[in-house]
């Protein structure tokens, strides 16, 4: 694939999981919802999965989670922005590792029970991985000291945190493998002023959401 | 065993783990209204009778509260500046930070801490106990 179309796709898919985080992850934090898992259960695994279904190219998702994990840090007022744009690079990294050697091309996948079982599987790991990550690296990158007797007694509420994901992944991954036929193409001259134009929006509406906050 | 058969396998394994998890926090759920602190048990009324209010700085705007300097030297912590403090909450969250970093920051009246130049992971809210180590 041309290495420019897949940088510009990388470029959407990242600017709208970055705004996602910002405006939607940040009203369900106000709103005392598990922001995370619903994050992380529906909208990292929709952009993950959409973009991997689409482009069929490894390595795309953690370009993905690095324009997201940098948007992120533009909303410093709501939770932990370091944390949260930690644990989005790493989710980007951790789908990686999930679906290396899987495609949605391959005949299994065709199987509900089975598309629910991935979904599933996904979700739950992008959030508790995602989630010890930047455990670790928060305190690190922050110039402090990690102690792994922190994260060692906080392991049960993270495991226990994963359910909510782990069920929203079972149902979302099955509805977003739906639009796998759809055949949405777009001709070189209006790829590159569309995606660059969607971005740049994203980005403006954050960049506003900073100022304004 | 093929992928059709592990995968949903793992699938399942994952949901009840996070089941028992859920139980197991729940069940293990910490429920006082006291702050420990250096052995001893404190209300937050009480905490804030002993030592000084201040008002510091974060990124979310201006915050007051007991000054954790001075809560720390209130209740007799030998050298607090050899010591680590380990800042525990009602979920079983905690953070520990050296007293360069402890000394900054303030405990406010719900029960959460604040320091003005650490990520938000740090300020831990609810809570329970104070562990100096």
């Amino acid at each position: 694939m041309n290495r420019m179309k897949l940088f510009a796709a990388i470029l959407v898919f990242g600017s709208f999981w970055g705004l996602s985080e910002v405006l939607i992850g940040s009203s369900l934090h106000n709103m005392g919802l598990p922001s995370g898992a619903i994050m992380s259960g529906i909208f990292a695994l929709t952009i993950l999965v959409l973009s991997r279904m689409i482009f069929r190219q490894t390595g795309m998702q953690l370009g993905i989670g690095f324009i997201a994990g940098a948007l992120r840090m533009f909303n410093p007022f709501i939770g932990c922005h370091l944390c949260s744009a930690i644990a989005i690079v790493a989710e980007g990294a951790l789908f990686e590792l999930i679906w290396y050697k899987l495609s949605f091309d391959s005949e299994y996948l065709e199987k509900p029970y089975m598309q629910a079982s991935m979904g599933t599987i996904t979700a739950y790991v992008l959030f508790v991985g995602g989630h010890i990550v930047t455990q670790i690296l928060t305190p690190i990158v922050a110039g402090a000291t990690f102690y792994v007797q922190n994260l060692i007694v906080f392991m049960p509420r993270i495991i226990a945190g994963g359910l909510l994901p782990a069920i929203t992944g079972g149902v979302v991954l099955p509805i977003i493998t739906l639009s796998k036929n759809l055949d949405i193409t777009l001709k070189d001259k209006v790829y590159y002023p569309t995606t660059l134009g969607i971005s740049l929006i994203c980005w403006l509406l954050i960049l506003g959401n900073f100022l304004l906050a | 065993m093929g992928k059709e058969k592990l995968i949903p396998i793992f699938a399942i394994i994952i949901i009840a783990l996070s089941v028992f998890s859920t139980i197991y926090v729940y069940a293990t759920h910490i429920d006082k209204d006291t702050i420990s602190l250096n052995g001893n048990e404190y209300t937050i009324d009480e905490i804030f009778a002993l030592a000084e209010e201040k008002t510091i700085s974060t990124v979310e705007g201006e915050k007051t509260g007991v000054a954790l300097e001075d809560l720390i030297l209130k209740s007799g912590v030998g050298c607090p500046s050899c010591s680590e403090y380990t800042i525990k909450a009602r979920d079983s969250y905690q953070q520990t930070v050296n007293w360069d970093i402890l000394k900054t920051g303030i405990l406010d009246k719900t029960g959460r801490v604040f320091f003005p130049d650490t990520p938000k992971k740090f300020w831990v809210g609810d809570v329970v106990e104070i562990e100096v180590i």
